[in-house]
């Protein structure tokens, strides 16, 4: 039996394989703070090294998806290793907090944020803002629309671009369920789906194709528009951001937030605590504004250059716990075909 | 289902097949372990789907819904399935029983796909032709990175038969191809069967080809499940019809398979068969080799390529890339290893035991892989909250998830190896005052090393490219190179997202392309 | 010493089959070559197995040297029944080295004595210096021959032999085999060889067991099973047979159509088959016998020849083995005599009944 060269890699590396975990296993040291991050590790791992400095403690963080982290949450139960978890959107938010896994925050902390963007029984707030927006080619439309209503119309057939299994264009279209009722969205989505927008992967993409004019405009969140104009120079943007007046619900906040969770021991908890006093202050709030680009919502910092003011923006009203129910939403996207 | 295992009346006993049930415990009680060990996500699934009575559950699974999310998996699978036999089996005939020229490299080639997460072959596919959206890119993609299941079992089948057949068949005036439809086929069935399952399952479990594909499965419905309603329970309840499925195919393979694929018994081994000469087909042979191998190899690696060209993320950080990829090849080797060791035992009882415990403990060891990963991850932090706190979010449990997610895949590797040990030799062994478990030690396990080790190198592939337990249960703070490629597509940062996509095919196509020179 | 006695041995696979051995009884003696002689689907593998160990036994005992192996509600596990088994083409371990398949069963002993012992089998079977090979380097008898140093090497008290020699060419068959049963007559093992080959089987052993389903039809020496068969099966199964209706007188004589011939023994009047073997007939004369038929057909072997005639009064023709030259050519008319005894079996069966 000639021994094949499989076999020679393969001995050696089963035994490695069988020892490396032992040896991982003995290189730990414990934990300050656990957070349980569903946003980006690209976009948020520098601002979480300047708050490990901060607290002057040993932060670890876990990156995942925001709903995936969300489900382990519960999974775990009061043994939790987590003392802070860390959304992507509202809606994990609210579920944790509807599961009771959350613990409540002191009434300082939410005050640091108006209350539009917390959760309703006072155990999690936004940190960060994102606003819904319409991307548009100005080469192609000259004056956009001031409501996602118009793109139903005739005029826009295969003119739109969206990304259905974005979370933020399902949390826009949760928000007019909110906002509107079933009917009028699932109205809405069937004139939507008539009209064949393409459909795109991702805001970027989206944002990609209006600019180069594959598509005259696109329904994306603003700071991919920032980031790109920081990253390539605002002026060699073709694609335009238009803001949504008047409470339309294409113009809908979303935030990204924190809860502190109900399982950590009380010495996670105070760390958690800190932590989330700190993303609210004015070191965090100022990484906000001038790295992703995000509203700020706390500590009176200002939105990056260009950006227009939160409280300008005349977005609908909707409290933001409502965001939850994404289940029927998705199944009104399946309905329509969409996804 | 239903089916009827370890009685088969009609046919004259085999003197030397264990009478059914008697599995000697050496071997027994490692097997059961490790199959409890695979059970143990179903355990957490029924804990979880009863939650809110049986009732709930049953409501959940029988809504119209879940029968077309189910509808489109099994058609989603059952055209992968076929489209990986025709791939699989045309490359592995062509690879190795004619004179193509450059057979041994084509054969290689051909393997490499395994070495492909089936997100990045969806990626590039969607990213070049956005209209492949929906069924025909996922069963595309999917194809395309699992073929291999099938042409690595099929190729090493097709140079153990016996030519002599063939010829005979050719000498009673049957053609090249109506000698493969009507003798050389027929003996592929149990490879090529054993192959198709694993496609299957695959295509059943995978999220990344169809999330981005947006062809709405049920394992896509399950990752839904969890992400838009928070609630596990719907999730769960549909997880068990996954079990139920898997539990049915495996079944239904086991029918196949019947009594075929034992040993060779003949003196000496089979003489190579004289290839078969292509003549004028020699040109569309090749160009079909190169066509598979151009989309399913050079076509994802070339998209990399290009994203590294036009990104503007590029931020090239070797150290990273290099711890990522050590920590990487570590946990897979580790995973690799673990699932192994599980798999030896089972396999060796479904290699040399008919009867119901064989089978029982066969079908466990398969349970688990038609879930998703997420289900089996969400399992495993139950139990290891629960009862296992120390191991929880360190590598023991990590590596534990990959055994239960792939232990089919060295379960199947470990079994067709040790059907190619005689089991004459085993008798021998006894008699010369070995025990079973130095038997199997010395004589089976030494004999069936080689394809031991290929099923261990695939494992070692599969568990590199692993990424929704893998992000649930690592340690905090671990990256593996498909985490890093799933937090850098994240933000869009195609260029920064290439090099780890680039690490992760490259290092997994060298196991690949060792299995691809595996003569098994 | 180590004589092996089977008792009453049944065996069935699963509830519904047929009996594959069907209360079997066997005694080897010590230090015996037995041939357990059958055609195939007999029971021969099946009852090696349990001997072995392989397999349970529904019912019966199996018992070497005094020490119950199998019995009701005993098994003792095959490696720790000390009985070595050369199955057929050997099957050495091909991941191991000659010397290392030799030394294989030779545990609990210091390496000196493994390397002597090893040393010793090689030499036994006359393959001394082979040891560093690998099976796939040796010949097919080469492979048989390590196979039984293999088996002979912890000095078991047993040795079973599974049709050994089948894989070999009949070239090579008759030297394989002797070297084998001049290495097993040195060693002083008790053996068991399993075969469906007649002429191995008389050739090689000093006690054949003919098996016929599931049960020992006659068990012997090689001498009196093919002389003295015990019925007109056995007469058949183990060589040429010429069986003739006849009628027993007192005195020791039969009356068939070749005419009166002795019987081996004494057997009362009445009817009756006799056996005789196509050597015992010769062609003659016509005037010197009473017994007549015409050639039909003749049959050139080297050695010597088969010369098949059709007598009057016989349904089937008779075979006569001739030793010299043939001067007879089919059509002919010859004449038959035969010489010395013939075995009588009763009750009477017509002579197609049997082949």
């Amino acid at each position: 039996m000639r021994r094949s060269s499989v076999r020679r890699l393969a001995v050696p590396v089963i035994a490695l394989g069988l020892l490396a975990p032992a040896l991982a296993a003995c290189s730990d040291e414990p934990a300050d703070l656990v957070i349980y991050s569903g946003r980006n590790e690209d976009l948020v791992e520098p601002l979480l090294e300047k708050l490990e400095k901060e607290l002057d403690a040993n932060v670890e963080v876990r990156y995942g998806d925001s709903a995936e982290l969300a489900a382990q949450i519960l999974e775990e139960g009061d043994k939790t290793e987590a003392g802070l978890f860390f959304s992507q959107d509202a809606g994990a938010l609210g579920a944790l907090s509807k599961e009771g896994a959350l613990t409540a925050l002191p009434q300082p902390t939410l005050d640091k944020v108006e209350e539009a963007y917390r959760g309703g029984e006072g155990d999690w707030v936004g940190v960060s803002g994102r606003v819904r927006v319409l991307a548009y080619n100005p080469g192609k439309v000259p004056t956009p629309p001031d409501s996602v209503h118009q793109l139903t119309e005739p005029e826009w057939k295969g003119k739109i671009g969206f990304a259905p299994n974005n979370a933020s264009f399902q949390a826009f279209v949760t928000g007019m369920r909110v906002l509107e009722g079933d009917d009028a969205a699932r109205e809405w989505l069937k004139g939507f789906k008539a009209n064949s927008p393409k459909t795109y992967e991702s805001n970027t993409d989206i944002l990609e194709a209006v600019d180069s004019g594959e598509v005259s405009a696109g329904l994306i969140n603003h700071y991919y528009w920032y980031e790109k104009a920081a990253e390539e120079g605002e002026d060699k943007l073709t694609a335009k951001l238009h803001f949504l007046p008047g409470g339309d619900p294409g113009g809908l906040v979303n935030v990204a937030g924190v809860g502190l969770l109900k399982g950590a021991d009380t010495k996670q908890a105070d760390y958690a605590q800190q932590a989330a006093d700190y993303l609210l202050g004015e070191e965090a709030q100022t990484y906000f504004a001038e790295e992703t680009k995000e509203y700020p919502l706390a500590a009176g910092v200002a939105p990056a250059d260009g950006l227009p003011a939160l409280d300008s923006l005349e977005a609908p009203r909707i409290n933001l716990g409502e965001l939850d129910s994404l289940k029927e939403t998705l199944a009104m996207l399946q309905e329509a075909g969409l996804v | 289902m239903g089916v009827s295992i370890g009685k088969d009346p009609g046919a004259r006993p085999v003197p030397w097949l264990r009478p059914p049930g008697r599995v000697p415990w050496a071997l027994a009680l490692p097997a059961a372990l490790a199959a409890a060990f695979a059970l143990l996500p179903l355990v957490y699934l029924c804990v979880r789907a009863l939650e809110q009575g049986p009732g709930h559950a049953w409501d959940i699974v029988t809504t119209e819904r879940a029968a077309q999310l189910l509808g489109h998996s099994i058609a989603l699978a059952a055209v992968v399935v076929t489209a990986c036999l025709v791939l699989g089996i045309s490359l592995a005939w062509l690879t190795t029983r004619t004179n193509l020229p450059w057979a041994r490299g084509w054969a290689v080639l051909v393997t490499l796909p395994l070495a492909v997460p089936s997100y990045v072959a969806a990626f590039a596919w969607l990213s070049a032709v956005p209209e492949l959206s929906g069924f025909t890119g996922s069963a595309l993609s999917l194809t395309l990175v699992s073929f291999p299941y099938v042409h690595l079992p099929v190729a090493a089948a097709l140079r153990r038969t016996d030519p002599a057949q063939e010829e005979t068949a050719r000498s009673l005036g049957l053609g090249t191809l109506r000698t493969f439809w009507r003798v050389t086929l027929p003996q592929l069935r149990p490879a090529a069967a054993g192959g198709a399952v694993l496609v299957a399952l695959y295509v059943l479990s995978d999220f990344g080809a169809v999330s981005l594909m947006r062809y709405d499965t049920f394992t896509r419905g399950i990752y839904t499940s969890y992400r838009a309603s928070f609630d596990r329970t719907p999730a769960a309840a549909l997880s068990v019809v996954l079990v139920l499925l898997t539990v049915a195919l495996v079944a239904a393979e086991a029918r196949t398979r019947g009594r075929a694929g034992y040993a060779r018994t003949g003196t000496g081994t089979a003489r190579p068969a004289d290839p078969t000469s292509l003549g004028k087909w020699r040109a569309p042979a090749l160009g079909w080799c190169a066509a598979v191998s151009a989309a399913a190899v050079a076509f994802p690696l070339a998209t990399l390529g290009y994203w590294l060209a036009v990104g503007n993320s590029a931020t090239w950080d070797p150290a990273r890339l290099t711890e990522t990829a050590t920590s990487t090849l570590g946990v897979a080797a580790a995973g690799a290893a673990l699932t192994t060791v599980l798999a030896l035992p089972i396999g060796v009882i479904a290699a040399r035991h008919r009867g119901r415990t064989a089978h029982l403990l066969e079908q466990a060891a398969y349970a688990g892989h038609a879930l998703p990963g997420i289900t089996i991850a969400l399992s495993l932090v139950f139990f290891a909250v629960r009862y296992a706190h120390p191991l929880y979010q360190e590598l023991p449990l990590l590596v534990g998830a990959y055994a239960v997610l792939f232990l089919p895949v060295a379960v199947a590797a470990t079994r067709a190896a040790v059907l190619q040990a005689p089991p004459v030799l085993e008798d021998v062994a006894r008699s010369l005052g070995r025990g079973p478990w130095r038997v199997l030690r010395e004589i089976t396990v030494p004999l069936a090393a080689p394809g031991v080790a290929a099923g261990a190198a695939l494992t070692f592939v599969v568990c590199m490219k692993e990424l929704p337990a893998t992000l649930l249960l690592r340690p905090t703070g671990m990256d593996t190179l498909a985490t890093r490629l799933w937090t850098e597509t994240g933000t869009a940062s195609y260029a920064a997202a290439a090099p780890y996509a680039a690490a992760l095919i490259l290092l997994a196509a060298i196991p690949s392309y060792l299995l691809g020179r595996h003569r098994t | 010493m180590t004589e092996l006695r089977i008792e009453g041995l049944t065996k069935s696979y699963g509830p519904q089959a047929p009996r594959v051995l069907d209360g079997l009884d066997l005694t080897v003696p010590a230090g015996a070559l037995a041939a357990v002689l059958g055609p195939s689907g007999c029971g021969k593998t099946t009852l090696l197995r349990i001997v072995a160990g392989f397999l349970r036994a529904d019912a019966g005992s199996v018992t070497v040297a005094e020490r119950v192996l199998s019995a009701p509600g005993v098994h003792l596990p095959p490696e720790r029944r000390r009985i070595g088994t050369v199955p057929q083409e050997g099957a050495l371990f091909p991941h191991l080295s000659v010397a290392r398949n030799v030394a294989f069963g030779l545990t609990g002993v210091d390496r000196t004595e493994r390397r002597r012992r090893t040393d010793e089998m090689l030499e036994l079977v006359g393959l001394s210096g082979y040891g560093a090979r690998m099976p796939h380097e040796l010949s097919g008898g080469q492979q048989q021959r390590i196979a039984l140093a293999r088996a002979l090497a912890p000095r078991p008290a047993l040795v079973l032999l599974d049709e050994p020699f089948n894989a070999l060419d009949s070239a090579l068959r008759a030297g394989v085999r002797a070297d084998v049963r001049t290495a097993l007559r040195l060693s002083g093992a008790t053996a068991v060889l399993v075969t469906h080959d007649q002429q191995e089987a008389l050739s090689t052993a000093d006690v054949v067991a003919v098996v016929r389903e599931g049960r020992v039809a006659q068990c012997d020496t090689p001498e009196q099973v093919y002389r003295r068969p015990a019925d007109p099966w056995v007469a058949g199964f183990v060589g040429d047979a010429v069986l003739l209706p006849a009628t027993a007188r007192a005195g020791g004589t039969a009356e068939t159509a070749l005419g009166v011939v002795p019987l081996a023994e004494e057997a009362g009047a009445g009817r009756g088959t006799v056996l005789l073997r196509p050597e015992q007939l010769e062609l003659t004369e016509q005037a010197s016998t009473s017994a007549h038929g015409t050639v039909t057909d003749v049959r050139f072997y080297g050695h010597d020849a088969m010369v098949t005639v059709t007598v009057e009064g016989l349904a089937e023709p008779v075979d006569i083995r001739a030793a010299g030259p043939v001067a007879v050519k089919p059509g002919e008319r010859t004449g038959i005599r035969v010489n010395g005894e013939a075995v009588l079996h009763r009750p009477a069966v017509t002579d197609h009944a049997v082949k």
